[in-house]
């Protein structure tokens, strides 16, 4: 349970406050530095190379200019093309990139090409061009800072409008016919602001170390003190063949480490904060798939399986801990499930319900950093107990899993050939010729045509993507199969065939099967047995039909009755028709088919 | 085309909705040389609150024609009359003045609500975009608490929240309150209840029926799943590969199917629907 408290927010917090605290005392150093430093930093205070001591904290340079008081300057100049730089550029390249995301066609094109030209340019050579060119000085150096950063903001913000503009808020805002005006200003630069911040923040860092650079090629400001013209002066006037490096050299180069890292951490912070996907991946600790599976001893001595049962699960409970808090939200609550050889057990129920959970548990492939307890029995072995050695040789061969999604199992780049040989290498070598013959047999059962398998996955329809994943898991003929939501997000007609199909592989391979799925009418068609989930624990179960028609159960009731019946129209439908155009329709029963 | 001549197509009043020949192709990509024919030439019409469903698979251009007559898109061929107005190629305060009162329910309830804004100015944003209550901040609140109760969602409760803190259920009623908050003529549902869960379903239809009966609103509900159009629609229209391939009243389109494609998708509702 204190596992995910490490990682993500609490470590990008810290990170934040040491760059708020860096940047801050920096900012104040500039601001109230030259009020309080009672030297003059253009004006001969003290002996040369003064070592610091007594009225120079810092000592002094060549010409007995107070080293700290000349920090202090440097500060202000720093900071101020730092910000302004950051500005410009940024102004620069928010314009371009909304105008080049949201106007698109030609404007898009060509403000593109002059981002793809902008960012070819050498950096450095240019920005030493640009400086000589346009003569030393503030305006120069804020000027080739912005020339040389805008396109880089500009590129990210376009990419981002893109994205921003096919998205629902901003398609029902144009649906109430609202006006490019209205859309940017409520819906697009709301939506970018949290992204700009951040870039905002780089853009400073990197002007600030911008900065430097030109002024320590003697290209900044000749009259103002900045910390990189400190650098400059100290290189050229000899600092290095004396003692006086430690206090010339030294300082103002830590002060732009010190800038620098504040508005890094804090650059990390935001970044982090605007895009919290980042957590999730912040805390992977190294411990494998299951290291975290208290299995229950005494649990699973007492329900020693009894023989002919493909599986058995007792008192299963996953936890997800909370990230901050203490309490853990349950995924699953004590389930038991029992399923017999040749049976298809239907698992129903609505998102959240736990059902993708329970697959992820049986195939012990639960996501950090869920905790899970329970004993999970296979053909008589205890699944929580095993090395993931033990699990590999089981997984894909004797247990298959259907993923979710199964448009999205599929490697893009993979002819359909190449996904299957996949997966029977994966647990066996096969001869060439024993290969073909597996695949063509695997290919029959679940009806692809063979010319298909030279077909890349977006060449196939839906339909046939999952029938190419229900291949995949019954490469290593399975005794059992978890087929996870195998018909969502296809449509009626393809949803029968692949019913039709699954039901057909049972019957001549006698697999066993759990079905998931959300779909009741989809699931009352297949399963010998249907279980319902109810947030995370089984509230009722039993054949199909009893339970369609003697189910007491509220939740059980309540998802049988959402079932739009269609052909018993003599259950009156609670909405009168409308007295145009339509007559009432006649009743009529079960017309077609069953 | 269609067998729908045995009843009153067309009472003496005109059409809210004629759509003529309309046709919608999609930009040849790098792939294919061909641009694809999403629509060919769709005619269909609809009456003053009537309720007409657009049912077929995926792809068959449902969705393409809601889009069209929401004005996300323009047609390439055809024609949409919206109270005896082309309206399919004006764009900005033309069309928004001809096309005032056509509102579009989305499919997504967690995309199509902006997380950054508060329900009251979720619901007020068609308002707002229209300029109406101008000045009249009171009368904008009213109007928004009435849409918030007029789907059962107490206003006190949920005017101040924010879409991530409601279920999905929850974010559609807003979808509903923002699509009924000025009073519509036609109202553009997008599966709006795909993303639900099924004991969900047929209550939000349920209340969308009883919104659009009570403002008297003319409906296109653009579904893939025929059962539910059948259940909550005047007239059923099919849709195979961008045309229409059937059309007429529920029972006629599910008991005496005509086309063969119509009576295929009616059989494989019948295997999950005994």
């Amino acid at each position: 349970m204190k596992l995910g408290t490490l990682g993500g927010t609490g470590r990008a917090g810290m990170m934040g406050r040491i760059g708020l605290f860096l940047l801050g005392a920096m900012i104040l150093f500039a601001l109230l530095g030259p009020l309080l430093i009672p030297h003059d930093p253009m004006e001969r205070t003290g002996a040369p190379l003064a070592a610091p001591g007594d009225g120079h904290l810092l000592g002094t340079n060549d010409i007995g200019q107070d080293i700290l008081a000349e920090l202090a300057a440097g500060a202000r100049v720093s900071l101020t093309i730092g910000l302004a730089g950051a500005a410009a550029s940024m102004t620069i390249g928010v314009l371009v990139g909304v105008l080049a995301g949201y106007r698109g066609g030609w404007t898009d094109t060509l403000l593109m090409r002059a981002v793809d030209v902008s960012l070819t340019l050498p950096f450095l050579p240019l920005m030493i061009l640009l400086g000589v060119f346009l003569g030393p000085s503030m305006s120069t150096q804020i000027l080739v800072i912005a020339i040389l950063m805008w396109a880089k903001v500009a590129r990210e913000l376009r990419s981002q409008i893109l994205s921003i503009r096919t998205r629902g808020p901003v398609q029902s805002a144009r649906a109430m016919g609202a006006g490019d005006g209205y859309i940017l200003r409520k819906h697009i630069l709301p939506m970018t602001l949290p992204l700009l911040i951040p870039q905002f923040i780089q853009a400073v860092t990197a002007s600030i170390l911008m900065e430097s650079s030109l002024s320590f090629l003697g290209l900044g400001d000749p009259l103002a003190k900045s910390w990189g013209s400190i650098l400059f002066y100290a290189n050229a006037r000899s600092a290095f063949l004396t003692d006086a490096w430690i206090w010339w050299v030294v300082p103002p180069g830590l002060c732009i480490v010190w800038t620098v890292l504040g508005c890094s951490f804090i650059g990390y912070w935001l970044e982090e904060k605007a895009s919290p996907r980042l957590k999730s991946y912040a805390a992977p600790a190294e411990r494998g798939a299951r290291g975290w599976f208290r299995s229950r001893p005494s649990r699973t001595a007492a329900s020693a399986a009894k023989a002919g049962e493909t599986l058995r699960i007792d008192g299963l409970t996953v936890e997800y801990p909370k990230p901050d808090a203490q309490e853990s939200v349950a995924a699953l609550r004590g389930i038991e499930l029992v399923v017999k050889p040749g049976e298809i057990v239907g698992i129903v129920g609505e998102s959240g319900s736990g059902k993708t959970t329970l697959a992820a548990a049986i195939m012990q492939m639960l996501k950090h950093p869920a905790e899970s307890a329970g004993s999970i029995r296979f053909a008589g072995e205890e699944l929580t107990e095993l090395s993931d050695r033990e699990l590999r040789a089981i997984r894909g061969h004797r247990m298959a899993l259907v993923p979710q999604a199964a448009m999205n199992a599929l490697n893009p780049v993979w002819t359909v050939r190449k996904q299957l040989t996949e997966a029977i290498t994966c647990h066996r070598k096969l001869s060439r010729a024993e290969m073909e013959k597996r695949i063509g047999t695997l290919l029959e059962q679940v009806g692809i045509e063979s010319r298909c398998l030279q077909a890349y996955p977006h060449e196939l329809s839906g339909g046939m993507k999952q029938r190419v994943v229900i291949a995949m898991a019954l490469v290593n003929e399975p005794a059992f199969v978890i087929a996870d939501e195998p018909t969502t997000g296809l449509d009626v007609l393809v949803q029968a065939e692949i019913v039709a199909l699954l039901q057909r592989l049972q019957q001549q391979l006698g697999i066993s099967m759990i079905f998931i799925s959300h779909d009741l009418p989809v699931v009352k068609r297949i399963a010998d047995r249907i279980v319902i989930l109810e947030r995370g624990a089984v509230v009722d179960e039993g054949d199909p039909e009893q339970l369609s028609r003697h189910s007491t159960h509220p939740y059980t009731r309540k998802l049988m009755d959402a079932i739009p019946s269609i052909g018993r129209l003599e259950q009156p439908l609670e909405r009168p028709r409308p007295a145009q155009p339509t007559p009432s329709p006649e009743p009529l029963h079960a017309a077609a088919g069953r | 085309m269609s067998h729908s001549t045995n009843r009153a197509e067309s009472p003496p009043t005109e059409p809210l909705l004629a759509v003529k020949g309309l046709r919608k192709q999609y930009e040849a990509s790098a792939f294919s040389s061909a641009g694809k024919e999403v629509l060919r030439g769709v005619d269909f019409q609809v009456q003053p609150t009537e309720t007409v469903g657009i049912v077929g698979l995926s792809g068959a251009g449902k969705s393409t024609i809601g889009r069209l007559v929401a004005g996300l898109e323009r047609p390439d061929g055809g024609e949409i009359l919206y109270s005896g107005q082309s309206i399919g190629r004006l764009r900005g305060a033309r069309r928004r003045q001809a096309a005032s009162g056509i509102e579009m329910i989305f499919q997504d309830p967690y995309e199509s609500l902006s997380p950054r804004m508060r329900i009251a100015d979720l619901v007020a944003e068609p308002l707002r975009i229209r300029k109406k209550y101008r000045g009249n901040r009171a009368g904008l609140e009213q109007a928004v608490r009435t849409a918030l109760a007029n789907v059962s969602l107490p206003p006190e409760r949920y005017m101040a929240r924010y879409p991530h803190e409601l279920s999905g259920g929850e974010r559609q009623r807003v979808g509903l309150a923002r699509a009924f908050v000025d009073p519509p003529r036609l109202v553009i549902a997008d599966e709006p209840t795909s993303m639900l869960d099924s004991s969900l379903r047929l209550e939000l239809l349920a209340l969308m029926d009883r919104l659009r009966r009570d403002s008297g609103t003319a409906t296109m509900l653009i579904t893939h799943d025929l059962a539910l159009a059948y259940r909550f629609c005047d007239r059923l229209l099919v849709l195979s590969d961008g045309e229409i391939v059937e059309s007429g009243t529920p029972a006629q389109v599910i008991e005496q199917p005509a086309h063969p494609f119509t009576l295929r998708l009616v059989q494989a509702l019948r295997e999950f629907h005994p």
